[in-house]
């Protein structure tokens, strides 16, 4: 829906992404969509430059965020709301309702 | 050649390229405090409509070699940026901008209140105790519109924040 406006598949599936979990790395967000992790890579890269996503490296992992400081956030934000409502079940679902509570390590599943 | 000799000159040739800019960052934060805080990076925003190609084109006539997303230049310890503009502090942008002339031309750069709003931009969302350092530094080196940097700092949804830091701000009465 957003790819027309942001010229970018890649783009838009990061933005709902982040918009949906609040923060991401580059091989979630491409192992959730099924698609090439080299692709969401570079285009997080370049999300980064243009001061709409920063990161940050957790251990071995480089995680994503909204930048806080782009000025046009609110109004991005407010897109990507109204955006997510077109998205099918099947879509929204897996990025919405993943476990977000703490799991103690060993517990078994 | 010093970091701001380095920022006016890139400045002043992107300039004639049709190129405006905007110095930005830690480096206008050195400038104002007379190098209190240093850093290597010159971050240089474009005022306008202007594409990556037109300024890797300007800075590689310049001598400057492109590595990653900054620029180096063989004669200088400093890096060179481009971040994405136009300028903005938070959600507004940038109020008029300051004026330095030095020998190797002339550098826009933004204002001392500005400078402190940037600094405290960092601050107020990731708790950089540096940022918050420096946005004193420059107020203290510069007149700085304490009013406005608060006024804009409830218009972000961090007055509270800025009520408790306000007193690092307070000039000391003669």
């Amino acid at each position: 829906m957003l790819e027309p406006l942001l010229g970018s598949k890649s783009a838009e599936r990061i933005l709902i992404f982040l918009f949906a979990r609040e923060e991401g790395y580059a091989t979630e967000i491409a192992r959730l969509f099924r698609t090439d992790l080299y692709g969401v890579q570079k285009k997080l890269d370049g999300l980064e430059a243009g001061g709409i996503v920063v990161s940050k490296k957790v251990g071995r992992t480089r995680l994503y965020t909204f930048n806080p400081r782009y000025p046009l956030l609110p109004e991005l934000k407010a897109l990507l709301q109204k955006a997510i409502t077109f998205y099918p079940e099947k879509t929204t679902e897996p990025l919405l309702m993943n476990r977000r509570r703490p799991r103690r390590r060993g517990k078994p599943l | 050649m010093t970091q701001a000799e380095l920022a006016a000159y890139v400045h002043s040739e992107l300039e004639k390229a049709g190129i405006d800019l905007v110095l930005s960052g830690g480096a206008a934060v050195s400038i104002y405090t007379a190098n209190k805080y240093q850093t290597r990076d010159v971050d240089l925003v474009a005022t306008g409509f202007t594409t990556h190609t037109q300024i890797k084109r300007a800075m590689l006539a310049l001598g400057f070699r492109k590595v990653g997303r900054h620029y180096e230049h063989p004669d200088s310890t400093w890096l060179v940026e481009f971040p994405s503009g136009p300028p903005h502090v938070g959600g507004e942008p940038i109020g008029p901008v300051e004026v330095i002339n030095f020998a190797t031309g002339k550098l826009h750069l933004i204002s001392p209140t500005d400078c402190v709003k940037d600094r405290l931009s960092a601050y107020y969302h990731w708790q950089d105790r540096q940022s918050l350092e420096q946005a004193r530094l420059v107020a203290e080196s510069r007149v700085v519109d304490i009013a406005e940097v608060g006024r804009w700092s409830r218009s972000e949804g961090f007055e509270e924040e800025f009520v408790k830091i306000a007193p690092l701000f307070e000039r000391p009465r003669r």
